[in-house]
């Protein structure tokens, strides 16, 4: 429990990174580069396998993310890179949790609920960092069968309602859209970020890599699939349907006999999302805990404390969310490429020998 | 620690001494050749046939030496042992071995003439099978191991016998097979045992606790058997297990929780079989848990999980009830449950008068008079049979079954996804010997998935259970 | 020591108050829930246009009789009215204090006189409404939706649901009836064609039809003339209504409803008349395969139709020997693609003269080439030379 399998982390990059794209972005992609929507997405995807690619040759050395750092700059800088590290990942969690909370309201209840009910997640969300981050290995075998029985379940469901001449013409949106779309995708992208707090907690294989990269890329093919289904079926009224993935596949002619039976596959994949979407602040709830040691209590009140403001800010950001979206996504969206990119390839320049301690 | 003198009177009077209670009987009598014998026993426990058969007849016409080894050889008994220590004669006696003492003794010699009251192996009540043995373990830790060495024809098998309670000093057999079983899991069970310091052990269940690595746990972490057959089979695939005097039912230790949805009759029907009824099984708990939940989750909040013409039968069936459906589900839930207490502690004279009054009178008069609607009972009643598909499980899932609907009724479906979550972290978290609960799902172990929910046959199990991490890894050659 | 045991019991605490929390919430919850007896569950919507704005007739389902063991649909016709459709749930709302939920709403019918103007003035509130299915079926009635929703069906105690029936798969197969859902008559409307189609509703009173009260089937609020004397209806939706820019613009009869149908390649149990010895022979397509193809050099476009059919039934009395034969004879095939070539130029140039662009040209020109999408848009379908292909084969 306290180490990660290579399965388990495969299974993260290929079948759990991918759900947390399934809600908003499509959306968002097809508001910024309509029928080009792949493409932003395709970019995104390559640009963040090469930052994992990056993340786990950084595995080699052996390290995690504190001890690469206090290897080459010494403890005092080590723990204030860190902590502003945390504090990136706190701020990655902002989009996602809003947009599960829109989707839970939305989706889960008939009528528009009051706040409250999206208040025992916060309970769950504790729990959860309070846990320590490498016990999310078991769990993610548990959420990956889950995930891609969700995930092809509402394909098989959806694919038939799609017309998939809808992406057509290629490059109609422009480089204009395209880049538009590539820059609203970005706060969307922190999966090499998570793979970097996980250094330390996996050995690294042979050719563990380029496998991690593919296996990305992989699901990032999933994700690419599902997109076109999405426009397919939605074409030019796309832009106006959230929570993608609890959409698509309510055109299928089994609903009107069973009834609504594609919820089985948008409970499983809401279920994965409940953990992904927290990802980023137990990840960060670890960077803090890899500088400043491990008490027993520390996780517990971190994890209260992280909880606990992110409670307070998604009561206060209530109803805001396009605003939060246009400020992450627009003014500030060059945040996440410095964390989530840059980072992983200045980490390959560090120190890679072992600071002999004083 | 005072120990006997060669003075009968004077030993006797000891014994006396230390054991004042009226059952303690004592018998005295002279040799022809006039030499001075006394056996001092409780006198419910002792077989006195075969006291007055071993010992008082062996001896009347003794002229030997006082000592213990020439008196000792003269006895027929086949068990005896010879003791000084006053302490440990008295507690031989209170397990049912008369102490025979005699003048100018250099010892006393204790007789295993105990009494042992037990009932005949029958096929035990909550593991039943159609096919496959039908022995079932008794209350006699003799007869149980016994039962188990039967299956084993090797020295590997191991047999410890450990004392637990301060006053109960009841018998642990821990039982094991050498180099098939984790040396590591042998010894820290029996540091476990050791440890415990407890006045009495009534049962079995009274160790799951100790053994048990988060105590408070609602999860089951110990597993339970009363088959000799399972409890023989789970030694061979490299777990520890436990016999406890006076309890039928034995532990075995490292616990999969797979191993509920496998039965014994698994193993002796065709593969398909067996894979199809652990997937029914798996199935039934899911409804059992998940179907009031959801139930109530879609009438308060979520109606679009109805097809609309179910959705409005249901309509017109909750139409004037006094209930909200949530409490409704819960009242229902709770008249099931308490039905299924009484039927289970009533005589059986009266169950059957039970089970027609509850089901029928109080579940139609319930429907007539609109306390309840008839799709909440047809959804309880699916829900208990479902409990009933993993009878081992039964205590854990029904409290998770309330809890789910207890979430159900106050967040809805999303409430029910989040508890889901919280289960799932909390089982993946747990481990109890070295091996995961939740193996061979997580973390997951490719071969052993060959023997979980689904079954393959004999033959591709050549393994043992890689999760049990057992030294000795091959079973089929 | 009490320290460590007190920081040990700590989590059992904390599931403590975590199950009183729950248990609390259990018994005295209210999140603003509409639970199902609260609920208007709404299963179709009729919009008709007023003097002072619209007026949205919703059909509600309600438990049916008041045995509680016995189920059953029956339903309940309300009328709300105001200046724009919110305002009209709003008066529903104000009328019943049932809470509407559309997550069960199957069809929107347009009254005519709403079908004239821009119908997305009305329907954008059904696409913005985050629980309303886009996957309902969308029509257009004859008269006010108000009379057809409220009317006594004669096949079932609920008019939407009788309606309902007449989009199944089997009445599409049939090539009779051309359905629509609310996102994809969306899609036309957003899409480049800007056009799309409708079925026409209509109601006919059954002859012979008892006239009943409202006991047990459905009656209406809106406050029909007949108090509860209800006549029995049949529906039918054989003509298709045209829509260019959200406004109906045309309307096609049922042989032209069929050409349509059969150029979609939507038909496979569907009988049509072919003339056989100038007598009726009716002919049941086996296999539909149509098509529409745009070809911008030879600006072009093909609408072509290859079938396979076989005799069905023919007017004049047949020999005993014939009756046992399904093929259909070469004159009745010849016919038959004289025929279906004739539907298919009239349903044409209905579009034109409407400025549907019914066959989506708009959208298949956009997706080949946005240029000359640009450059064509306009007067696309004016410009297109028509090449009509038939060809029924046994």
């Amino acid at each position: 429990m306290k180490r990660i399998s290579s399965r388990q982390l495969y299974f993260f990059l290929a079948c759990i990174a991918p759900v947390g794209k399934l809600l908003f972005l499509p959306t968002q992609l097809a508001n910024s580069a309509r029928n080009d929507l792949l493409f932003p997405m395709l970019a995104s995807y390559l640009v963040q396998a090469g930052a994992i690619f990056c993340v786990l040759l950084l595995a080699k050395r052996k390290m995690n993310l504190y001890e690469l750092l206090e290897n080459t700059f010494g403890g005092i800088a080590a723990k204030i890179l860190i902590s502003i590290f945390a504090l990136f990942l706190f701020y990655a969690t902002l989009v996602p949790l809003l947009e599960q909370r829109l989707f839970v309201q939305n989706v889960f209840y008939d009528t528009l609920p009051s706040l409250i009910v999206f208040a025992p997640y916060y309970i769950f969300a504790a729990y959860v960092i309070s846990k320590p981050l490498s016990s999310h290995g078991r769990v993610w075998d548990i959420l990956a069968p889950l995930s891609v029985f969700g995930f092809l379940g509402i394909l098989v469901l959806s694919v038939g309602s799609a017309d998939f001449g809808a992406l057509l013409p290629i490059g109609a949106g422009g480089i204009r859209g395209f880049l538009r779309g590539t820059m609203s995708a970005t706060n969307w992208f922190f999966d090499a970020s998570i793979a970097l707090t996980l250094l330390g907690k996996f050995d690294y294989g042979k050719g563990m890599a380029w496998k991690g990269a593919l296996f990305y890329l992989a699901g990032g093919v999933g994700v690419l699939t599902f997109l076109a289904t999405f426009y397919g079926i939605f074409q030019e009224t796309a832009l106006h349907q959230l929570f993608a993935f609890s959409q698509t596949s309510q055109y299928f002619s089994g609903v009107t006999v069973l009834g609504r039976i594609d919820y089985l596959f948008i409970f499983a994949l809401a279920l994965v999302m409940a953990f992904y979407c927290i990802l980023p602040a137990q990840a960060g709830v670890d960077c803090l805990l890899q500088a400043y040691g491990k008490p027993r209590y520390l996780p517990t009140v971190f994890s209260v404390l992280v909880t606990g403001t992110l409670f307070i800010i998604s009561l206060t950001l209530d109803y805001r969310f396009s605003e939060v979206l246009e400020v992450i996504s627009g003014t500030m969206f060059w945040i996440f490429p410095i964390f989530t990119v840059m980072l992983p390839i200045l980490c390959l320049l560090l120190r890679r020998k072992r600071r002999e301690k004083a | 620690m005072k120990n006997i003198t060669g003075e009968l009177i004077k030993t006797k009077d000891a014994l006396k001494k230390l054991l004042p209670s009226e059952d303690i009987l004592t018998f005295d009598f002279i040799s022809e050749k006039g030499m001075q014998f006394c056996v001092v026993f409780a006198d419910p426990i002792t077989d006195k046939e075969l006291l007055g058969e071993q010992v008082v007849r062996a001896l009347l016409d003794y002229d030997g030496k006082p000592t213990a080894a020439e008196v000792g050889a003269k006895l027929t008994s086949p068990e005896m042992k010879t003791e000084t220590a006053l302490d440990i004669l008295a507690l031989e006696i209170l397990s049912g071995n008369p102490v025979l003492l005699f003048a100018g003794m250099d010892a006393a010699i204790i007789v295993g003439t105990k009494k042992v009251f037990t009932r005949a192996i029958a096929e035990p009540s909550t593991d039943v099978a159609v096919k496959g043995p039908r022995e079932g373990f008794i209350e006699d830790v003799k007869t149980n191991t016994s039962l188990v060495r039967r299956r084993f024809k090797t020295g590997e098998l191991k047999i410890e016998f450990l004392e637990v309670g301060r006053r109960s000093k009841t018998a642990v057999a821990l039982c094991y097979l050498e180099g098939t079983s984790t040396e590591q899991v042998v010894k820290e069970v029996r540091k476990k045992i050791n440890d415990i310091d407890i006045d009495i052990i009534p049962d079995s269940s009274y160790l799951t606790h100790f053994l048990s690595s988060r105590p408070y746990s609602l999860v089951k972490q110990v597993g339970t058997t009363e088959k000799p057959d399972i409890f023989c089979a789970k030694l061979a695939e490299g777990r520890v297990g436990l016999i406890v005097d006076g309890s039928p039912i034995a532990l075995t230790v490292p616990y999969l929780l797979v191993e509920d949805f496998q039965s014994s009759e698994d193993y002796f029907v065709p593969t398909y079989r067996a894979t199809f009824t652990r997937v029914l099984r798996l199935f039934a708990l899911l409804v059992a848990i998940y179907l009031p939940a959801f139930y109530v989750a879609a009438q308060l909040f979520k109606l679009q999980l109805f097809p609309v013409k179910l959705l409005l039968t249901i309509s017109g069936a909750i139409r004037d009830l006094p209930f909200t459906p949530s409490l409704e589900m819960l009242l229902v839930l709770l008249v099931l449950e308490i039905l299924n207490e009484a039927s289970i502690r009533m005589p059986k004279y009266v169950g059957m008068a039970l089970s027609v009054v509850g089901a029928l009178v109080l579940g139609e008069t319930a429907v007539s008079a609109g306390f309840v609607s008839t799709p909440a009972i047809i959804i309880i009643a699916f829900s208990g049979i479902g409990l009933y598909a993993v009878p081992n499980l039964i205590e854990q899932t029904s409290v998770v079954r309330l809890a789910m609907l207890l979430v159900a009724g106050s967040v809805g479906t999303y409430g029910i996804i989040l508890a889901t979550g919280f289960m799932i972290l909390y089982l993946v978290t747990t481990d109890n010997f070295g091996a995961p609960l939740v193996a061979p799902f997580s973390p997951v172990v490719g071969r052993d998935l060959r023997d979980s929910i689904v079954k393959y046959n004999l033959g591709s199990l050549q393994k043992r259970p890689k999760s049990l991490k057992s030294p000795n890894k091959r079973r089929l050659k | 020591m009490k320290k460590h045991k007190f920081l040990k019991t700590i989590p059992m605490k904390l599931y403590l108050i975590l199950a009183v929390f729950i248990i609390f919430y259990f018994f005295f919850n209210d999140f603003g829930l509409v639970d199902i007896q609260k609920t208007a569950v709404i299963l179709a919507v009729g919009i008709d246009k007023t003097d002072n704005g619209y007026s949205v007739t919703t059909e509600i389902a309600v438990p049916k009789g008041s045995d509680r063991k016995m189920g059953g649909t029956s339903s309940l016709e309300i009328v709300g009215e105001g200046k724009n459709v919110s305002a009209c749930i709003s008066d529903i709302f104000s009328k019943t204090s049932w809470v509407p939920k559309f997550v069960f709403c199957d069809l929107i019918v347009i009254g005519e006189r709403a079908a004239k103007e821009d119908v997305f003035s009305y329907l954008n509130y059904f696409i913005r409404n985050k629980y309303m299915p886009e996957s309902c079926n969308l029509a257009v009635c004859e008269g006010t939706a108000q009379e057809i929703i409220s009317s006594q069906s004669a096949i079932d105690d609920t008019s939407s649901l009788a309606i309902g029936k007449l989009f199944s798969d089997a009445s599409v197969k049939s090539g009779m009836v051309m359905p629509n859902t609310l996102k994809d008559f969306t899609i036309g409307y957003f899409g480049p064609s800007k056009s799309s189609y409708l079925p026409y509703l209509r109601s006919t009173p059954q002859k012979g039809s008892h006239t009943h009260g409202g006991s047990g089937g459905s009656n209406s609020s809106s406050g029909g003339s007949g108090g509860n004397q209800v006549e029995e209806q049949a529906y039918s939706a054989e003509e298709t209504a045209l829509f260019s820019e959200g406004r109906m613009v045309g309307l096609l009869p049922h042989e032209l409803t069929f050409a349509f149908s059969l150029l979609k390649g939507n038909v496979h149990a569907g009988n049509f008349n072919a003339k056989e010895d100038d007598a009726d022979a009716t002919l049941t397509i086996l296999e539909d395969e149509g098509g529409v193809e745009l070809d911008m050099k030879k600006q072009k476009v093909t609408l072509s139709l290859d079938l396979h059919a076989r005799l069905c039934c023919k007017s004049v009395t047949s020999e005993v020997e014939e009756i046992a034969s399904e093929e259909a004879s070469d004159e009745a095939l010849e016919s038959a693609e004289k025929l279906l070539r004739a539907d298919i130029e009239k349903l044409w140039n209905t579009c034109k003269e409407a400025d549907c662009d019914l066959f989506n040209l708009r959208r298949s020109l956009y997706r080949s080439s946005h240029k000359k999408y640009e450059e064509w848009k306009d007067d696309l379908i004016d410009s297109l030379e028509v090449e009509i292909k038939t060809n029924v084969n046994r």
